[in-house]
């Protein structure tokens, strides 16, 4: 049996596509000491610090060494995560270990992404074997281009279905003053923005942001003394899939990484009705088809009903299934981050600290879930009471 | 006098340049050295569960089991149906070589005739209309003095119609 963990503290700096002024450092100093501070916390009362983002997006190997002066971490315990897309989510998951464990009383986890520094497709394209897919892989967009198409062909979707999910996700974005693009976008102003990797034209993929976002995680007797509005990890998972055409979720038989998370996750907590049970959802949605599959593929709702929940406005602010009040990855992408900020944005909506981009209905518990390289899958289950 | 911000921007340019060998394991290699002698396309069969993988395999995704090249090999295409497919408008680096590729390419998700498991090369065809999954493709070849042993032995996939 594990001890229960809290989120006790959340702190994120504005994100955008160049701060010149600004180094990998600064950036990092400044969600931490925002998070220290959502905590009412100092650096003495933390005992692990856990760092992630992607070593070669900057080009700079092992940049935990160099940074630990500005993340905290000199004297302390903790390691650093690179695992791609679902780096910030797999630091939460990280953080709930190290207290879930009993190691530790408080443990501050870092997620950041400096990209305007580096080239990101090549770096990302590494990821690939070199004999027979890396010469075809154009970084993470052509795999998500295929499932779009797939997704359109399996279940009648259309480009305006997608289109409308990036405007629904534009005025959201326009509300949170941390998301980078933040222009409000009409479903028809996204179907006119110039074609990159058909079907996925550029407002339909995600930008390349810089960012950080900084958490405190707590035992239960802590996190009681440290805040009133504790909220609670209460499951989470991770799937790894077959590498090959399989990740893709074509071929013999339709299996994805993210159907496995979902089910487990529901079945474990005996959820029957995630859209009632559960009240938002924020989803890592690097590209516009992204919400509409894959909350069929989660099992959010049956195949085939995404595009038609996205239609009729179900996944808006005040929508009956608010899908990523923040504005999602679709406008904010600092990789390192983009993960660990859906569970902060899920944590805020628990708390009813979303500010202008808090969802109108009650939440009680909240979904946020990270994605990465090869359909890597994270999910976590957050909740406002222990029970 | 201490310079203002924002009138000394600094950074530092740096580029990696690193050179890198890439071992593709006796399957892979297997399949390229058929690939290039006999201009044919083969899929690696897992000696426990029979699951064919086109590209080749060196542990079956499925039961974990060893696989060789002295294992079973099955002749699979050179014709498939395309699952799933994408069209590019942007020119992106040629992540083995660096170079720019030509605008518009595309890549299919195939799967050969014989082989469960996909395969990706490009498509001939760039027209969006004229792309559909479901829709056939046979390989392109080089002709056998032009072949070197790699994936671009395969110029790129044509549609047929049968």
């Amino acid at each position: 049996m594990h001890n229960r963990v809290a989120i006790v503290g959340i702190g994120q700096t504005t994100h955008s596509g160049r701060r010149p002024y600004v180094n990998d450092g600064e950036l990092i100093y400044d969600a931490v000491t925002r998070a220290l501070a959502d905590a009412n916390l100092s650096l003495k009362d933390i005992e692990s610090v856990m760092l992630g983002n992607m070593d070669l997006f900057e080009g700079h190997h092992l940049n935990d060494a160099m940074l630990s002066l500005y993340s905290g971490a000199m004297g302390k315990p903790g390691f650093k995560m690179n695992t791609g897309g679902t780096v910030g989510t797999m630091l939460a998951i990280q953080g709930w270990y190290h207290i879930a464990s009993g190691m530790f009383d408080t443990c501050l986890v870092i997620g950041w992404e400096k990209h305007d520094e580096g080239p990101v497709t090549p770096a990302i394209t590494t990821i690939t074997d070199p004999s027979v897919d890396r010469p075809f892989m154009v970084g993470a967009i052509g795999g998500l281009a295929t499932v779009s198409i797939d997704y359109m062909n399996r279940t009648g979707c259309k480009l305006e279905h997608a289109a409308m999910a990036r405007a629904n996700a534009s005025l959201n974005a326009a509300r949170n003053p941390n998301a980078h693009l933040r222009d409000k976008y009409s479903m028809q102003d996204v179907l006119n923005a110039r074609m990159v990797l058909y079907p996925l034209n550029l407002l339909m993929c995600c930008p390349t942001s810089l960012g950080a976002c900084a958490m405190v995680f707590a035992s239960e007797s802590k996190a009681r003394k440290i805040t009133k509005k504790p909220v609670w990890i209460k499951d989470h998972v991770t799937v790894h899939v077959e590498y090959g055409g399989a990740q893709f979720g074509v071929g013999e038989k339709r299996w994805t990484s993210h159907m496995q998370a979902g089910s487990t996750i529901f079945k474990r907590n005996h959820i029957t009705n995630p859209r009632k049970e559960t009240q938002v959802f924020e989803m890592y949605d690097p590209f516009a088809f992204a919400i509409p599959s894959w909350m069929e593929d989660f099992g959010i709702c049956d195949t085939g009903e995404g595009w038609k929940l996205v239609e009729k406005g179900a996944i808006a602010l005040e929508g009956e299934y608010p899908i990523n009040p923040s504005g999602g990855v679709m406008c904010t992408n600092a990789i390192g981050d983009s993960g660990m900020l859906r569970v902060a944005e899920a944590a805020l909506q628990i708390r009813g600290d979303a500010g202008e981009h808090q969802v109108t209905r009650e939440v009680k518990q909240a979904l946020a879930s990270g994605f990465g390289g090869s359909y890597w899958t994270d999910l976590l289950l957050l909740s406002k009471t222990t029970d | 006098m201490k310079p203002k911000a924002q009138e000394e921007l600094i950074y530092l340019d740096m580029t990696l340049k690193m050179p890198f060998k890439w071992r593709t394991g006796e399957p892979m290699g297997e399949f390229f050295r058929e690939l290039k002698a006999n201009g044919k396309i083969y899929a690696n069969q897992c000696p426990k569960c029979g699951r064919n993988f086109c590209p080749p395999v060196n542990v079956c995704t499925r039961d974990h089991s060893r696989c060789s090249a002295k294992d079973k090999w099955v002749a699979v295409g050179p014709k498939g149906t395309v699952l799933t497919f994408f069209i590019s408008e942007q020119s992106f680096l040629i992540p083995t070589t660096g170079e720019m590729l030509k605008v518009p390419f595309s890549v299919g998700i195939m799967l050969l005739d014989g082989a469960p498991v996909a395969l990706q090369h490009n498509l001939e065809e760039t027209d969006p209309e004229k792309i559909k999954p479901g829709m056939r493709v046979e390989a392109v070849l080089k002709p056998k003095g032009e072949r070197k042993g790699n994936i671009f032995d395969i110029i790129h996939f044509k549609t047929i119609k049968e």
